[in-house]
């Protein structure tokens, strides 16, 4: 059958309808082709003869497939000039850039500013890097305090921003401890009775949760709303510009509270779904004396997969993934976990990702930001001891 | 001399029954206030109705009396405690961060601190007397303690994190005593709102951009992908270093003297 094939190949003629072909001989030599196509729908073949391409002559018959469009460039928006209404947003800023909350705070000044021909001034820490103009801010107003818990400047750098602005609503995202507090602090001073924990925003109401979860109090927006999360769809579809305003300079303030940093807690006292830090065990880890040496010495949570829990190795509250905890660290740093479907269900909303394992192909490789192929065993110890020398005097 | 320690004490309504009950959050105030130690003069204080039964739930947590401001219901209480208080001139002030009936902004404690010129901690889950002032542990999100501190007069607000109420005992409830102090009336408080039932908001899911149906297939069903860097079979020291320099670099592990690169100015 192919010996047939192979006589008949060898004696059809050269197929008709050849167009020019590339002779890389002739190209390295710069030497011209023998023969240059002269009128469209003939071409020189490398025999020398003229060859007709009665395609070419027919023209196209089809119009040509439309190209796969490229990701539009997102249109900018200048600020409104002239605007009737001014949003003033204040992001938390929690380790200095805008988390999803910041976003639909931001978001939910748009929906108030773009209900008229308003413009949002977002009110953040000078020298804060993030991109506010993506994010929805048409004007960046920096302010002059001093970083870490300092809500008495805050305040008085707030109050400055409203006297100097004069918006129709100030937004903050409801939590305690930062925006809920800040927030609270303004309203108190200006003397206004805030909307707090909305959870619905329109133009012309806000719904907040109270009476302890069973009520919502529905109003007009007033002129302080402090949000919850998701409490608005974060701005998209557009760039605004961020324009950066002169900034406000820090104001005289009662200094009475002093923040004496953060505490060195127990990263295993809290909830798994409320870890910072995970250090996670699947089956591919054996010796657990190195595993728990590590957690320790990084200083994070300890988290299992399924099998481990299983098995006794892990207390079950340690398990993550469907059956068990959904968490979300800031990151998650697994050793010997393949990565089933239904744990990388439990880690969907990590930030970042280290596994180690020994299996190239493992799901878990492919989720991780960085990933490691070696074996558990021989890295923990290591990083334990990497960990210690570096960390050491600072955590004990 | 005893230190004058206010503990504001609202009435609760329980989650599933709807019966009225101490208020979680105003019993974890009180517990830190119990906590405190014997030199101080503990002045319990309610606003509302004498008679209500939840009341004797914080006399049996150790309260020998409890001063109640009779207001009439839905009143804003807020000028007949700071009347009062301004009376005690306490040193310390605790109450809960947000009652669990009404409205319950929050803004109470704000608002009576400004009156008061006192210092406002919020979120407080466990707090200590120093020489002049108080020691206290702000509680942060995942698990995190901030270390505050403050000249008295303060005002302390308690935070879930502040350890449980403590058992209430029957017999200590039954001897506490209910005091009644004069307080001026006040009219009912205009909140501008309407009340409605609850709605449930169902958590946001993906927010989908996709143009196209088999795009947004493909992002619903779709396995999320790391931005992947892959080390395969590195000695276990780089590989230690690698990721520790990781760690270090999206700023989850301090070193004292390094500084991640995104921070540095």
């Amino acid at each position: 059958m192919s010996r047939l094939r192979i006589e008949r190949r060898r004696c059809t003629p050269p197929a008709p309808g050849a167009r020019l072909r590339r002779d890389p001989r002739a190209e390295r030599l710069g030497v011209e082709p023998r023969s240059a196509p002269s009128t469209p729908g003939e071409s020189g073949a490398p025999g020398g003869r003229i060859r007709r391409d009665p395609r070419a002559v027919r023209g196209p018959t089809r119009a040509p497939a439309p190209a796969v469009p490229a990701p539009a460039a997102l249109p900018r928006r200048p600020p409104v000039e002239n605007p009737d209404r001014l949003i003033l947003a204040v992001p938390d800023l929690e380790e200095g850039r805008l988390d999803s909350h910041d976003r639909d705070l931001l978001g939910a000044a748009r929906l108030l500013a773009d209900s008229g021909r308003g413009v949002v001034v977002v009110l953040a820490p000078r020298g804060a890097k993030d991109d506010f103009g993506r994010a929805g801010a048409d004007y960046l107003l920096p302010m002059a305090v001093a970083p870490g818990y300092a809500p008495e400047e805050r305040m008085m750098a707030v109050l400055a921003a409203v006297e100097a602005l004069r918006p129709r609503h100030v937004l903050f995202p409801d939590r305690p401890a930062s925006g809920g507090d800040l927030g609270r602090r303004v309203a108190a001073e200006l003397g206004e009775r805030p909307a707090v924990r909305v959870l619905r925003l329109s133009a012309d109401e806000a719904a907040s949760r109270g009476n302890g979860g069973r009520s919502d109090f529905l109003r007009a927006p007033p002129r302080i709303l402090l949000l919850a999360a998701e409490a608005t769809d974060p701005a998209t579809g557009a760039l605004w510009e961020a324009r950066p305003l002169p900034c406000i300079e820090g104001l005289p303030c009662n200094g009475w509270i002093v923040d004496e940093g953060l505490a060195a807690t127990d990263p295993n006292a809290v909830p798994l779904s409320e870890a910072d830090f995970i250090v996670a065990a699947g089956n591919g880890v054996t010796d657990w004396t190195a595993f728990h040496e590590t957690a320790a010495a990084l200083g994070a949570a300890e988290g299992g997969s399924r099998v481990v829990c299983d098995a006794g190795l892990l207390p079950r509250h340690r398990q993550v993934g469907a059956s068990g905890s959904l968490v979300e660290p800031r990151c998650y740093l697994a050793f010997g976990i393949a990565g089933a479907t239904q744990h990388l269900q439990g880690i969907a909303r990590c930030e970042r990702v280290v596994a180690v394992n020994t299996d190239l192909h493992a799901d878990m490789v492919k989720r991780a930001d960085l990933a490691v192929i070696a074996d558990a065993q021989a890295v923990m110890p290591a990083l334990a001891s990497l960990a210690r020398q570096k960390l050491g005097k600072s955590r004990e | 001399m005893p230190l004058d320690v206010a503990i504001l004490l609202s009435v609760g309504r329980h989650p599933a029954s709807g019966r009225s009950r101490r208020a979680d959050l105003d019993a974890r105030a009180l517990e830190l206030a119990l906590r405190l130690g014997y030199h101080t003069r503990l002045h319990a204080i309610h606003a509302g109705d004498p008679a209500e039964p939840a009341l004797r739930d914080y006399l049996g947590m150790g309260l020998k009396t409890l001063t109640v401001l009779p207001q009439p219901p839905g009143c804003d209480v807020l000028p007949a405690l700071a009347h009062h208080l301004s009376q005690i001139k306490p040193a310390l002030i605790f109450a809960g961060a947000a009652a669990e009936t009404g409205e319950g902004s929050g803004m109470l404690p704000y608002v009576l601190a400004r009156e008061l010129k006192a210092a406002l901690l919020p979120a407080i889950a466990a707090v200590e007397l120093t020489g002049h002032g108080v020691a206290a542990l702000q509680a942060l999100p995942r698990g995190r303690r901030r270390r505050l501190s403050a000249a008295m007069p303060v005002l302390l607000t308690a935070d879930r994190a502040a350890p449980p109420g403590r058992q209430s005992a029957f017999a200590r409830a039954r001897a506490g005593r209910i005091e009644t102090a004069e307080a001026p009336a006040n009219a009912p408080a205009e909140t501008g709102a309407r009340e409605v039932p609850a709605r449930p908001k169902p958590k946001r899911l993906k927010i989908a951009t996709a143009a196209s149906a088999a795009e947004r297939l493909r992002a619903a069903t779709e396995m999320q992908a790391g931005r992947g860097q892959l080390l395969v079979q590195p000695p276990a020291e780089d590989a230690a270093r690698a990721i520790f320099e990781y760690l270090v670099k999206e700023g989850i592990l301090s070193v004292p003297g390094l500084v991640p690169a995104d921070r540095r100015d």
